[in-house]
């Protein structure tokens, strides 16, 4: 196929750019962006880092429209949401570094998962090759769930790497360890220039990567302020991208920040204006963490029974992320946001 | 290092056990592991103790050193116990913001001098495992970025309450690489870019590895540790541990440093191993998770953050 005479260009690549990237006014609600760009059997990786600015509304949708056979990849972070989907079976396969288990007293940080590995329900894990559920726990024929480790740096990597449009990229951490001696995707080989172990890391480019900013505009242009995570190569690996924004402001006002716009309009597919998506995560400068929401779910998600009705009562009890939010109590969330305030604040 | 040790003589043995008495396991270990650290130098900071190990530093030891999370927060001064690398008060005051590839290249770049990690099991040659326990079926947290933090920050000091279970002959899975089988040049055959572990602080003393053999050994104890309880401290080990001769003592935390330790955590919200013994695990036992309580906590963190802005600023 030849784009304006250049018959070498790779038309099927091209191709992938969808065409929602080019609209000028991406709004769309939330049930609506999951609908349309999460099928059956994709993959998606969220934005944030480990208890921060990580979209837990779009688990809870994910679970509320009954998508099946899902992968995750993410460095560290969104127990609450990942566990969600491992409690329904709807994921297939997790691609982490680090997922909080036990640190915190006895008490699991995901207890989906471990219950999981442990006692087959709802289905069997088999976890980075070195633990699989005992054989005479496995009750129905579905396939296990599987987990494969990586590092922070090497999960980066993998989505650097979407986003350079490379097969892998090459790094030097955790050569020698167990991490590429289970993991066999990885490969170390010798580099070709100096003779020397390096760690080549597959490029992988997820379906959706959904990623929660303070400010965006119809367009797509999407700010961030405080940490960046990875969002900015998650925003450019994966093949649509939906920010999930605080605020929804008149293009000028992006004008006004443009370095804080780590994810401009051509990389976005929709945009859903969707205050306190994080919630019970923090978000910087918006609002701060619900510890309490967060550790009494946990507390109550501690075994299946009290985890299938916090499903209930939570996931399926609301029909949208509005309605869950009256559920938490707007004075509650608006408290929140008081007490991040104090300390951090985004301009108007 | 600016370590500032003392004579045991110092002390006569009523007052050891008082002085034994006067600190918690956390405070031991952080402001203990607070001395590793050299002015001027980048230190990586974990969460918990390890992130409250740096903070302390940053506080009382050593004000021109940079601390760095993960998430990419750098240069902060260290405002409360982090909870996560992406913790907000970490954003507060800090001289960058950027992203967790950034923080990565600049480990593997050779820029960052020193990272505090914390670890479930070590083997004599400071390998660890964060990741599995194949023997309880246990999925622990995983590498995070330890596996990243341990092949190329300049050095590691570990930190953790002493625990038996923690060291093993032979470990479930190296997450991250310590000196491998301990042979003169192995990290550099893997062609690692960091140095590997320095040290490990303890409630019950600080483990050295030698510059030779690569081993660890006991360095370092406190002065109620007296030769009874260093031989039982031995007896712990599936190997057979060495100990420095002379042993070293360990000046006992002092005031500065414990009000530090204090100051980031004044409510016990995270330097308490279990949640259910936290304020926040108080209220959830008590069934208080309404906008009251809600109100409660945010009221805890915002005071904690503000006691210590004043004193920073």
């Amino acid at each position: 196929m030849t784009i304006r005479g250049l018959q070498t260009i790779d038309y099927e690549q091209r191709a992938m750019v969808s065409e929602h990237k080019k609209r000028l006014h991406k709004v769309m609600t939330e049930k609506e962006a999951v609908a349309t760009f999460l099928n059956d059997g994709d993959s998606f990786c969220i934005g944030g880092f480990v208890l921060w600015r990580q979209a837990e509304s779009v688990m809870r949708e994910i679970a509320r429209q009954g998508r099946k056979n899902l992968s995750v990849i993410d460095e560290s972070g969104d127990y609450e949401g990942i566990d969600l989907l491992v409690e329904l079976g709807i994921l297939d396969r997790i691609d982490i570094a680090y997922s909080l288990t036990r640190q915190i007293g006895g008490i699991s940080g995901t207890p989906a998962l471990e219950r999981s590995i442990r006692e087959g329900v709802p289905r069997s894990v088999e976890a980075g090759g070195v633990l699989v559920t005992p054989r005479d726990q496995i009750k129905s024929d579905i396939p296990p769930l599987k987990i494969v480790d990586w590092t922070n740096f090497e999960i980066s990597l993998r989505l650097m790497g979407g986003a350079f449009n490379v097969p892998f990229m090459p790094c030097r951490s955790s050569i020698g360890s167990d991490i590429p001696l289970y993991n066999t995707e990885m490969k170390v080989i010798n580099d070709p220039f100096e003779n020397k172990p390096l760690l080549l890391i597959p490029a992988y480019k997820p379906d959706v990567a959904f990623i929660s900013v303070q400010k965006a505009d119809r367009r797509g242009n999407g700010q961030i302020w405080g940490f960046k995570g990875t969002d900015h190569w998650k925003a450019r690996a994966a093949k649509h991208v939906v920010l999930l924004t605080e605020e929804l402001v008149p293009t000028e006002k992006i004008y006004e920040n443009p370095s804080l716009t780590i994810i401009p309009a051509y990389c976005t597919d929709a945009v859903v204006h969707l205050p306190f998506n994080c919630t019970p995560t923090g978000c910087f400068g918006s609002y701060q963490i619900d510890g309490l929401s967060f550790n009494s779910n946990l507390l109550q998600r501690q075994t299946r029974i009290g985890a299938l009705k916090w499903v209930d009562d939570w996931v399926y009890g609301c029909k949208d992320h509005f309605a869950y939010c009256d559920k938490v109590g707007w004075e509650r969330l608006d408290r929140l946001a008081k007490s991040e305030h104090k300390f951090n604040r985004i301009p108007a | 290092m600016p370590h500032l040790y003392t004579s045991k003589d110092k002390y006569n043995p009523a007052q050891l056990e008082e002085m034994e008495g006067k600190y918690t396991p956390p405070e031991l270990v952080s402001c203990i592991a607070s001395r590793e650290v050299e002015d001027r130098e980048v230190v990586f900071v974990g969460i918990g103790i390890s992130g409250l190990a740096g903070a302390i530093s940053k506080l009382v030891h050593t004000p021109n050193c940079i601390l760095v999370t993960e998430a990419g927060y750098v240069g902060f001064p260290s405002l409360s116990v982090l909870i996560s690398p992406a913790d907000n008060s970490a954003g507060l005051m800090a001289i960058c913001h950027q992203g967790l590839a950034d923080v990565f290249i600049d480990l593997q770049s050779g820029l960052v001098d020193v990272a505090y990690l914390g670890f479930a099991q070590m083997d004599k040659f400071g390998n660890v495992n964060v990741s599995y326990i194949t023997s309880r079926q246990l999925k622990m947290n995983g590498s995070g970025g330890g596996g990243d933090i341990a092949s190329s920050a300049g050095r590691i000091v570990y930190t953790a309450e002493f625990n038996a279970r923690q060291w093993v002959g032979k470990l479930d899975y190296m997450t991250e690489t310590g000196f491998f089988d301990g042979s003169p040049d192995a990290r550099k055959k893997a062609n690692l870019v960091g140095g590997g572990p320095s040290c490990v602080v303890t409630d019950k003393g600080v483990f050295r590895f030698d510059l030779v053999s690569h081993e660890l050994y006991l360095a370092e104890v406190f002065p109620w540790q007296d030769k009874k309880k260093i031989k039982t401290l031995k007896g712990i080990f599936p190997w057979d541990l060495k100990i420095a001769s002379p042993l070293k003592i360990l000046e006992p935390p002092t005031e500065r440093e414990v009000t530090a330790a204090k100051q980031m955590d004044p409510s016990g919200q995270y330097t308490v191993a279990s949640i259910l013994d936290r304020p926040i695990g108080k209220l959830i036992s008590q069934g208080k998770i309404g906008l009251e309580a809600c109100d409660l906590m945010c009221q805890l963190g915002e005071r904690a953050i503000s006691e210590i802005l004043e004193s920073v600023t």
